[in-house]
C-alpha cells in the first residue's frame, strides 16, 4: 500500500508538472477565521481555468504547494495545508506552486488557557472519527472490553457515563487526564483489542486531554448541532494517478460555520477506483466513475469522481432512438466508453418476452418475427408485448404482463398465504394483477395501497396492513418499496448515511398510528375476516421525510399518500425508474436497487432524471416507462462486450446476461418441452409466473432451487439472482427436465408422432428455446448427433436436454 | 295423480309401527341444482342434503308467488325405503313473483328440513353441461339469461361463450356466497371470481368482490363476436353443493336509489343507481298510507319494463328532511334538523362527512340509527354524536342486532347532557363516497321496547311427544318487565304452552305437544310476545314484538351459530327416538337456599341405545342458548343424574334456589332429552311443561 501510494504521489508530480509554470491559481479560503482552541482548517489550491474560475477538471495542488506561517504562534500550518489555531491574534500563510505565492490571512479567536470542551461538538466527532462507537467496536450490542458506546454516539450522554463513570470511574483521570484508560487504550499505551486509534501527538488527543482536564462536562443542550455538511470540491474529472484533498464545512444551527476537514470520516464507494485516506486526500487509482462518502456528525455527502478511459469513444453506427439513448450516449462520451453493437433478432425476441411478460415467445412468433423485414418490428414488438398497440388483436399479451408484474410486486409488497392466509392472499393478488392488467397509474396503485381500508377478504390492498402489522413495519416498508429509503437504522439511531433522525422515523410512523382493525360478516357468517379501519379521533401530526408536519382529521394517511406521489417527490419517481431499469437493464442505476440516498448517487444523474421526469410526466405510466427503456437502443445492445468495454459493469455498454427468474425459467422449460407443470390445487395450465403466493402452498421444488424468494423481505435481495451448483445439477440430472424431454405428451414426442423431418425438428427445438434458427454449424453437429444416436428419439431429446442445460437458455442475453 | 298418491304416503308412514329410526335427524338441505327458477315457469330441480329426504310431502317457499312441489320417489322394489339425499323438486314461479333469493324447506317425515335457496330470475335458465373447464371446452349460452353450475370441485373452472353484437351492454351478476350462509352444514364456503374475456382469452374485465363475497360486472362491448365467461373460486377450491346463478342481463340493474327513506301518501322521486341505468333517469312512487313501515322491496317502471327489486325504508316518522345541498361537512356548518325526525343523506365523496345539528334539553332520550347497508347502499356508516364544540359523546360503528353484525350504525338510547346545540356526523367508516352511499338515518325519541328472537328455525315433534322452542329477548332502552309468549298458526293436533320471560330476564319457552295420533303436518308459526303490564306500568298499550327465527349452522370447528330465516316451522313427523318423556312432577316449589328432585322416565325406541342427555337448559360447548329457570334456580349437577347412557331410561335433575332467589310464581321450563345427531346438533324431545316456584324466603 504504501509503495502504490508513494507511487501514485510521484505520478501525481508528474502529471501536474506542465501546470506549474503556467497555470495560475487560487487558494480557498482566501481568508479565514479560526475560532478557539484546537481550532483546525483545510486549505485548497487550485489552477484556475481560463476563464479565471476553477473547474470540475481542475486539478489539485494542495500537496504540491510550499506552505509558510508568518506567525507560528497565531497559526500553524503542516505540508498538507491544514492550519491549526495557536493563539489569539492575525497573521498571514503563504502558499507557493512554483515560485508564485498567495496569502491567506488568518484570524484566532477565542484561545483560552483552560478550555471547556464540548462533548457533541468536539469528543464525539473524534470518537467518531476513529471508529470507537462503530457497530464492530465498542457500539456493538455488549459493547468491547466491558466498554459500551451507542451506535454513532446517537446517545451523548450515556457515552459520557460509559467513559466516565462506569466501573468506578476507572477509564479516566481527571487529575491526570493523560493518564486516563480511556487514552492509554487507543494510544496502544497499554494493550488494546481495537490497536492503535489515536497518536499521543494528535491534535485529537489535545482535544481528549483538555476535556478530561476540564471536568470532563457533560453533553449540554445548548451545544450547536450540525444542520447541514458542504465538500469541496463536489464533482470532479479526474486521471488515474491524481491526487484530490477534499475540504468540509459544517454548518451549524447556530448559524456558524466550522472546518472539519480534520474529523469528518471518509469511505470510498469503489475502492478499485478511489482511495481515500484519513485527512481526506482522495487518491485516483483507476478509471470509470466512483464517489467518496463524507459524513459527520449526523450529516453525509458524497464527492464523484469521474475519470474517463484514455481515448475517446467515437461510438461508430450509434444512433439515438429516444432521450434514453441520448443520456446514454452522452455518458459513454464522458467516460470514452464504447458501446457494444446491436443484439440479434432472436436475441432481442428472446430477451423482450421474458423482460416484458416473463416468457418465451412462442415458435410461432419467432418464426414471424425473425422473417419480418419491417424496420420497425422491434418497436412494434415492444408495442405489442405491452399492450399498448390500441389494437384489441394485437394486445393479447396483457394477462401474462399482468401476471408476471403481479409476481415482481408481489415479492416485495410479500404476499404471502403464511401471513394472510388463503382468501387475504388471493384478495391482494387479484388486486394486484387487475391493478397490472389495467395498467393502473402507479401513484394511484401506491396511494390505495397505503390508505387501504376494509375487509381483508373484499380490499386486497387491506392487506398491506397485515403484512406490516404494526406502525413500525408500515413505516420502513413503506419508505423502502415506495421511496427506496431504508428508514430501518433511524429507529434505533441516526441513519449512518442520511439525514434521517430517530425523530424523522418517530414523526414518520405517526402516519400509520392510527390504522386498527375490526371484525366483519362483510363475507357472510363464516367469514368473520379482519376490517382495517382508521380509529377516529386519533389522528394528529405527522412528518414526511424531510418535510413539513401534516395534519388531517379524518386520516393521515391521505396526506402521506399525496406527499409519496406529489410530482416534487423524486424519491417516488427514480425509485420506481431505478427498479425497472435493474429489471431490464440488470444493474440499476443505484445500487443497491432499493437504497436511493443522497449519498448513493445514481451512474447516470442525467438519466435518472430524465426517466423519473418521463415517468411523471406521464402520469406514472408503467408501461411507458417499459416501453422508453424497451425501445431504447441501450436495452438492444448486444451483450458480448467489446474489449473496449469488457470491465464496464456499470453504465450498460453491453447488454448485462441476467439469469432468468425461478418462474420465467420453469415456464420457459414448460414452452420448450410443451409439457405444462401441473401445481398443487391450481389447474393445469396455470404458470409459474401465475402463482400467487409464496407460502408452502404451492411449493415446488425447482423454485426453491432456483431462488423463488418466500416474500419475508421487502428487499430486492431477496431474489438472489446468482447462480449455484445445486440449480445446475438439477437442470443436468434432475427429475424436472428429463421427466419433460421424454415425456410421451411433450414437444419431442408430437414433433416425430407428426413425421417431421430431421431440419424441422431441430429448427424447431432451436426455436423454441433459444429463439433462433441453428447455425450452420449447428445443424451439421446435429446431423452428425443424430448418425450416432441409437434413435432418432434419443437424438433429439437429447438435443432438447442439451439446448435446455445451455447458458443461451438458462440466461437473458 | 300427485293428490291421489299424497294421502296414501301419509297414511303409510303415520301408521308405520316400528321404523328402525335410532339417532334420526332431520334432513339438511345442502344446495338446489339449478339454483335459479324463472318467473312464468315450472321448472324441476334437484334438492341434495345430508339425511334421508325419502317420503318428502311437502315444500314450504317463503313469500308470495313461488311454490313448490316434491316429484315422487316409490319405495324401491324390496319395499325398503331408501335412503335419498337427493330429491326432484317442481317449482312454479307465478309471472309477477318478486326476483331474488327465497328460502324454501322440505316437510319430511323426519322432521322438517333445514332452509335452502332458490333465486328467481327474469330470464331463462341455462344450466352448465359436461366439461366446461377451458376456453376450447366453454359452453355456449345465449344471453340475456341467468346461467346456473357448481364449482363442483377443486381446481373447476367454469367456462361459457357467447355471442354479442358492438354496442351491446351486458351485466353478471353472481350470486353464489350470499346463498350459503343459511345452509345449515355447509363446511366450506365459496368465494367466487367472474372474468369476461375475448374468445382468444385476453381479459376484459373481472370481478372478485361486489356484493360482499360475489361478483358483479357490467360492460359494453365494443365488437361483434364472442366472448368468454368464467366463474371459478378465488382460490380453486370446490364443492358439489357450490352452487351459482349468473343473471346476464341487458336491463338496468338497480343496486340502490336516494333517497332511502320513503313517507307514505307523498309523491316521491328516487333517483336510481346501478349499472346500465339510463343517464337522468328518475322512478316517481306515492306509497299508499296503509304501506306497512319498515323495510320493503320495491320494483318501479325504468326503461321499458319494471326494474329489478331495491330496498327503501318507508318511514314511519311524521317527517322526513333531506340533506341540503349546501355544505354541511363540519359541526360548525352543521345542517339544522329537529328531533324526531327521519334524514335521507348520502356521503357523495371520499372523505365526506355530514353534519346535522339539533337542539335539545337536558334528560331527553334520543336514539340514531342508520339505515343503509342492510337495504344495499355501499356505505359503512360511523356514526358519532358530537357536542356544540365538536367533542364526542358516542360513537357507533356497526350495529347488532338479532345476534348478527351489521355495518350500518346505532347510537341508542343517547341521554342528553345538558340543554344546547348538538351534532350528529355521519361519515363512512373508510372515508368512501359516491352514489351508491345513500343512508336513511332515523332519529326517534329512545322508548323502551323489546325484540325476540328464536333459537332455532324449526320445532320437531312426534307424535303423543313435546318439544320446547326457546326464545330470546333483547331489552332497550330500559325495558325490563315480563313478556308473554304467543305462538300463531299451529299445525292440526298440536298445541302450545307459552310460557313467559320473566321481568329483567332473558329467555322464556313455548312447549308444543303433539297429539297421540297427530298427522304429519307442518306450518309456519308467528311467535309473538307481548309486555305483562303491571301497576307500575306507564299507561299506554302494552308493547308487543314479533320474534325472528333463527337457522341453526354448524359452523367450521363445530361451532353453533345463528343467521336469521324468514320462517319457524312447527312440524309433526313420525315416531321416533324417544317415544315418551314423562315427569314424577310437572309443579316443583323451591325455598331460596332450597332444592328439590325431578325423577324422569322416558320411552326409547326398539333398537335406540344411543346415550341421552337431560336438560333443562339449551347449550352447546359451554354456551346457554336457552334458559328460561328463574333467576337464582340452577341444576345441582352433582345431585342430578343427566347421562342416560345405553339401555338406561331414568334419569333425575336436581334444582336447587340459591339463598337470595326472588320468589316467582309458576315459571314455565322444559325437561329436555337430548340425542346428538352429530358435534354440534342435536335432536331435542321435551317433557309436558314443569312450573317452578320460587317461594317467599
Amino acid at each position: 500500500m504504501t509503495i502504490r501510494r508513494g507511487l501514485v504521489c510521484c505520478l501525481a508530480s508528474l502529471l501536474v508538472a506542465p501546470v506549474l509554470a503556467a497555470t495560475p491559481f487560487e487558494v480557498v479560503p482566501s481568508r479565514t477565521t479560526l475560532r478557539g482552541n484546537f481550532s483546525r482548517a483545510q486549505l485548497l489550491v487550485h489552477p484556475l481555468a481560463g476563464t479565471g474560475q476553477q473547474t470540475d477538471r481542475s486539478e489539485d495542488l494542495s500537496r504540491i504547494a510550499d506552505y509558510a506561517t508568518l506567525d507560528p504562534s497565531v497559526v500553524t500550518i503542516n505540508d498538507s495545508g491544514q492550519l491549526l489555531a495557536k493563539g489569539n491574534g492575525s497573521t498571514s500563510v503563504a502558499v507557493t506552486v512554483a515560485g508564485d505565492t498567495r496569502y491567506v490571512a488568518v484570524e484566532v479567536t477565542g484561545i483560552v488557557d483552560q478550555p471547556v470542551i464540548g462533548f457533541k461538538e468536539q469528543v464525539r466527532p473524534i470518537l467518531s472519527k476513529h471508529g470507537c462507537n462503530m457497530g464492530s467496536c465498542h457500539a456493538a450490542q455488549y459493547g468491547k472490553g466491558g466498554f459500551k458506546l451507542s451506535i454513532f454516539g446517537y446517545n451523548p450522554g450515556s457515552d459520557r457515563r460509559s467513559i466516565v463513570r462506569d466501573h468506578s470511574q476507572r477509564r479516566v483521570s481527571l487529575v491526570r487526564p493523560a493518564q486516563s484508560l480511556f487514552l492509554l487504550k487507543p494510544t496502544l499505551q497499554v494493550p488494546h483489542g481495537g490497536g492503535q486509534r489515536l497518536r499521543r501527538t494528535s491534535v485529537d488527543h489535545e482535544v481528549l486531554v483538555a476535556w478530561l482536564a476540564s471536568g470532563a462536562p457533560a453533553p449540554a443542550g445548548k451545544e450547536p448541532t450540525v444542520t447541514e455538511l458542504e465538500v469541496f470540491p463536489t464533482r470532479r474529472v479526474s486521471k488515474p494517478g491524481t491526487q484530490q484533498q477534499l475540504q468540509v464545512i459544517a454548518h451549524y444551527n447556530d448559524q456558524t460555520t466550522r472546518d472539519v476537514t480534520a474529523w469528518a470520516k471518509y469511505d470510498s464507494m469503489d475502492e478499485s477506483l478511489l482511495e481515500i485516506a484519513h485527512s481526506g486526500l482522495v487518491s485516483v487509482s483507476g478509471r470509470g466513475q466512483a464517489s467518496v462518502l463524507v459524513r459527520f456528525e449526523n450529516q453525509a455527502q458524497i464527492v464523484m469522481f469521474v475519470v474517463p478511459s484514455e481515448t475517446a469513444a467515437t461510438l461508430p453506427n450509434w444512433k439515438n432512438n429516444n432521450f434514453v439513448d441520448e443520456l446514454a450516449e452522452a455518458k459513454f462520451r464522458e467516460l470514452r466508453i464504447e458501446p457494444s453493437g446491436l443484439c440479434d433478432d432472436g436475441t432481442f425476441i428472446r430477451r423482450a418476452y421474458l423482460d416484458a411478460i416473463g416468457s418465451l415467445p412462442s415458435v410461432a412468433d419467432t418464426r414471424a418475427f425473425l422473417g419480418s423485414t419491417r424496420p420497425d418490428k422491434r418497436q412494434r414488438l415492444v408495442d405489442e408485448l405491452l399492450g399498448l398497440t390500441g389494437d384489441p388483436s394485437r394486445d393479447r399479451f396483457n394477462d401474462r404482463y399482468a401476471a408476471w408484474w403481479t409476481l415482481k410486486w408481489s415479492d416485495l409488497i410479500r404476499n404471502s398465504s403464511n401471513k394472510l392466509g388463503e382468501q387475504g392472499m388471493w384478495a391482494l393478488h387479484n388486486w394486484i394483477r387487475e391493478s397490472f392488467r389495467t395498467n393502473k397509474p402507479f401513484d394511484r396503485f401506491v396511494t390505495e395501497l397505503v390508505t387501504a381500508k376494509g375487509s381483508i377478504y373484499s380490499s386486497g390492498p387491506a392487506n398491506y396492513f397485515r403484512i406490516n402489522g404494526n406502525a413500525n413495519d408500515l413505516t420502513e416498508s413503506t419508505a423502502q418499496l415506495f421511496l427506496g429509503i431504508r428508514l430501518e437504522c433511524a429507529k434505533c439511531h441516526h441513519h449512518p448515511f442520511e439525514k434521517y433522525s430517530q425523530g424523522d422515523y418517530q414523526n414518520f410512523s405517526a402516519f400509520f398510528k392510527s390504522v386498527g382493525t375490526k371484525r366483519s360478516e362483510e363475507f357472510g357468517l363464516f367469514g368473520s375476516e379482519t376490517v382495517v379501519v382508521v380509529k377516529a379521533g386519533q389522528s394528529g401530526k405527522a412528518t414526511p421525510l424531510g418535510g413539513e408536519p401534516v395534519e388531517h382529521p379524518l386520516d393521515l394517511r391521505i396526506p402521506l399518500a399525496e406527499w409519496l406521489t406529489a410530482r416534487d417527490n423524486q424519491f417516488f419517481s427514480q425509485n420506481v425508474v431505478n427498479r425497472y431499469v435493474s429489471y431490464l437493464l440488470g444493474r440499476g442505476l443505484v445500487e443497491p436497487v432499493d437504497d436511493l440516498r443522497s449519498t448513493n448517487p445514481p451512474t447516470n444523474v442525467a438519466l435518472m432524471t430524465a426517466l423519473s421526469g418521463h415517468f411523471a410526466k406521464s402520469g406514472y405510466n408503467l408501461k411507458q416507462l417499459l416501453k422508453a427503456l424497451m425501445s431504447s437502443r441501450l436495452y438492444q445492445l448486444s451483450s458480448q462486450p467489446t474489449k473496449a468495454n469488457v470491465s464496464d459493469t456499470r453504465f450498460y455498454s453491453h447488454f448485462r446476461v441476467k439469469r432468468i427468474a425461478a418462474e420465467s425459467l420453469l415456464d420457459a422449460v414448460d414452452v420448450a418441452t410443451a409439457v405444462p407443470t401441473k401445481f398443487k390445487s391450481l389447474p393445469l395450465g396455470t404458470r409459474a409466473t401465475e402463482l400467487p403466493d409464496a407460502g408452502d402452498f404451492y411449493s415446488n421444488y425447482f423454485l426453491k432451487t432456483f431462488a423463488k424468494p418466500k416474500r419475508a423481505s421487502v428487499c430486492e435481495c431477496e431474489r438472489s439472482s446468482d447462480e449455484n451448483l445445486a440449480q445446475a445439477l438439477h437442470t443436468l440430472n434432475g427429475d424436472t427436465i428429463a421427466g419433460k424431454v421424454a415425456s410421451k405428451q411433450g414437444r419431442v414426442a408430437k414433433l416425430l408422432a407428426a413425421k417431421k423431418t430431421h431440419q424441422q425438428i431441430v429448427e424447431e427445438l432451436y426455436l423454441a428455446t433459444l429463439a433462433r434458427m441453428p447455425t450452420t454449424g449447428e445443424q451439421k453437429a446435429c446431423q452428425e448427433f443424430l448418425e450416432q444416436s441409437p434413435s432418432p428419439k434419443e437424438c433429439y431429446e437429447d438435443l432438447l436436454w442439451a439446448l435446455l442445460n445451455s447458458k443461451q437458455f438458462l440466461f437473458i442475453r | 295423480m300427485i293428490r291421489c298418491w299424497l294421502p296414501a304416503l301419509l297414511a303409510t308412514l303415520s301408521l308405520a309401527t316400528s321404523p328402525v329410526l335410532a339417532q334420526t335427524s332431520y334432513p339438511m338441505l345442502m344446495s338446489l341444482k339449478p339454483v335459479a327458477a324463472q318467473v312464468g315457469q315450472t321448472s324441476e330441480h334437484t334438492v341434495t342434503s345430508r339425511y334421508n329426504l325419502f317420503g318428502a310431502y311437502q315444500v314450504l317457499v317463503s313469500g308470495t308467488g313461488v311454490t313448490a312441489k316434491v316429484v315422487p320417489v316409490k319405495k324401491s322394489k324390496d319395499g325398503k325405503e331408501p335412503s335419498l339425499t337427493s330429491l326432484k323438486l317442481k317449482f312454479t314461479v307465478a309471472p309477477n313473483a318478486l326476483p331474488g333469493v327465497r328460502d324454501f324447506r322440505l316437510a319430511t317425515p323426519r322432521g322438517a328440513s333445514t332452509v335452502g335457496q332458490v333465486v328467481i330470475v327474469h330470464d331463462k335458465v341455462v344450466v352448465e353441461t359436461g366439461n366446461n373447464n377451458t376456453a376450447a371446452k366453454a359452453q355456449s349460452v345465449a344471453v340475456p339469461s341467468t346461467i346456473c353450475g357448481a364449482i363442483e370441485g377443486a381446481e373447476d373452472v367454469d367456462v361459457f361463450k357467447f355471442s354479442v353484437k358492438k354496442g351491446d351492454r351486458l351485466s353478471f351478476h353472481v350470486r353464489a356466497q350470499r346463498l350459503q350462509d343459511r345452509i345449515h352444514d355447509l363446511q366450506s364456503h365459496v368465494d367466487p371470481i367472474l372474468t369476461l374475456r375475448t374468445a382468444t382469452g385476453t381479459t376484459l374485465a373481472a370481478s372478485d368482490n361486489y356484493f360482499f363475497a360475489d361478483p358483479f360486472l357490467s360492460h359494453d362491448f365494443t365488437a361483434d363476436g364472442e366472448y368468454l365467461l368464467e366463474l371459478r373460486d378465488v382460490r380453486y377450491k370446490g364443492n358439489s353443493y357450490w352452487q351459482y346463478s349468473i343473471e346476464t342481463s341487458n336491463r338496468p340493474f338497480i343496486e340502490t336509489v336516494f333517497p332511502l327513506g320513503i313517507r307514505r301518501g307523498q309523491d316521491t322521486s328516487l333517483i336510481p343507481v346501478g349499472q346500465l341505468v339510463p343517464k337522468g333517469a328518475m322512478l316517481k312512487l306515492n306509497l299508499p298510507g296503509t304501506s306497512p313501515a319498515g323495510q320493503q322491496a320495491l320494483r318501479l317502471p325504468l326503461a321499458g319494463s319494471l326494474s329489478n327489486p331495491f330496498r327503501v325504508v318507508v318511514s314511519d316518522l311524521d317527517g322526513i328532511v333531506t340533506e341540503a345541498n349546501a355544505d354541511n361537512n363540519s359541526p360548525k356548518q352543521a345542517q339544522a334538523v329537529t328531533l324526531p325526525t327521519g334524514i335521507n343523506g348520502r356521503i357523495e365523496s371520499a372523505s365526506d362527512l355530514d353534519c346535522y345539528a339539533f337542539e335539545a334539553k337536558k334528560g331527553d332520550k334520543y336514539s340514531f340509527e342508520i339505515i343503509a347497508r342492510r337495504i344495499g347502499s355501499s356505505l359503512d356508516s360511523h356514526l358519532r354524536i358530537l357536542d356544540a364544540k365538536g367533542k364526542q359523546l358516542q360513537l357507533n360503528d356497526d350495529l347488532q342486532r338479532y345476534k348478527r353484525k351489521s355495518q350500518d350504525s346505532w347510537v341508542e338510547n343517547f341521554t342528553v347532557p345538558a340543554d344546547g346545540r348538538y351534532i350528529i356526523e355521519v361519515r363512512d367508516v373508510h372515508l368512501r363516497g359516491g352514489p351508491r352511499f345513500a343512508y336513511f338515518l332515523r332519529t326517534t325519541r329512545a322508548t323502551p321496547f323489546f325484540e325476540l328472537l328464536l333459537d332455532s328455525d324449526k320445532t320437531q315433534l312426534t307424535p303423543g311427544t313435546s318439544g320446547c322452542l326457546f326464545v330470546r329477548t333483547e331489552r332497550r332502552n330500559g325495558f325490563a318487565g315480563a313478556i308473554q309468549l304467543a305462538v300463531e298458526n299451529l299445525p292440526a293436533g298440536v298445541t302450545a304452552h307459552c310460557g313467559q320471560i320473566l321481568p329483567g330476564g332473558q329467555d322464556g319457552c313455548i312447549i308444543f305437544e303433539a297429539a297421540g295420533n297427530a298427522s304429519l303436518a307442518i306450518t309456519n308459526a308467528v311467535i309473538s310476545g307481548t309486555e305483562i303490564q303491571t301497576a307500575e306500568t306507564p299507561n299506554g298499550p302494552p308493547l308487543s314484538s314479533v320474534a325472528r327465527a333463527m337457522q341453526e349452522t354448524y359452523m367450521p370447528g363445530g361451532g353453533r351459530n345463528h343467521w336469521p330465516v324468514e320462517s319457524h316451522a312447527i312440524n309433526v313427523g313420525v315416531a321416533s327416538d324417544i317415544r315418551s318423556l314423562t315427569l314424577s312432577t310437572h309443579a316443583v316449589t323451591l325455598k331460596p337456599g332450597g332444592s328439590t328432585k325431578i325423577d324422569i322416565t322416558f320411552k326409547r325406541a326398539p333398537g335406540f341405545t344411543t346415550n341421552v342427555t337431560l336438560d333443562l337448559l339449551f347449550r352447546h360447548l359451554g354456551t346457554v342458548y336457552g334458559n328460561s329457570l328463574p333467576a337464582g334456580v340452577t341444576i345441582d349437577s352433582g345431585a342430578s343424574k343427566t347421562l342416560i347412557t345405553g339401555k338406561e331410561s331414568r334419569g333425575v335433575i336436581v334444582l336447587k334456589a340459591a339463598k337470595d332467589a326472588k320468589p316467582v310464581e309458576k315459571q314455565q321450563v322444559p325437561v329436555m332429552a337430548n340425542v346428538s345427531i352429530n358435534f354440534v346438533m342435536k335432536a331435542t324431545y321435551s317433557s309436558k311443561p314443569l312450573l317452578v316456584t320460587v317461594a317467599k324466603p
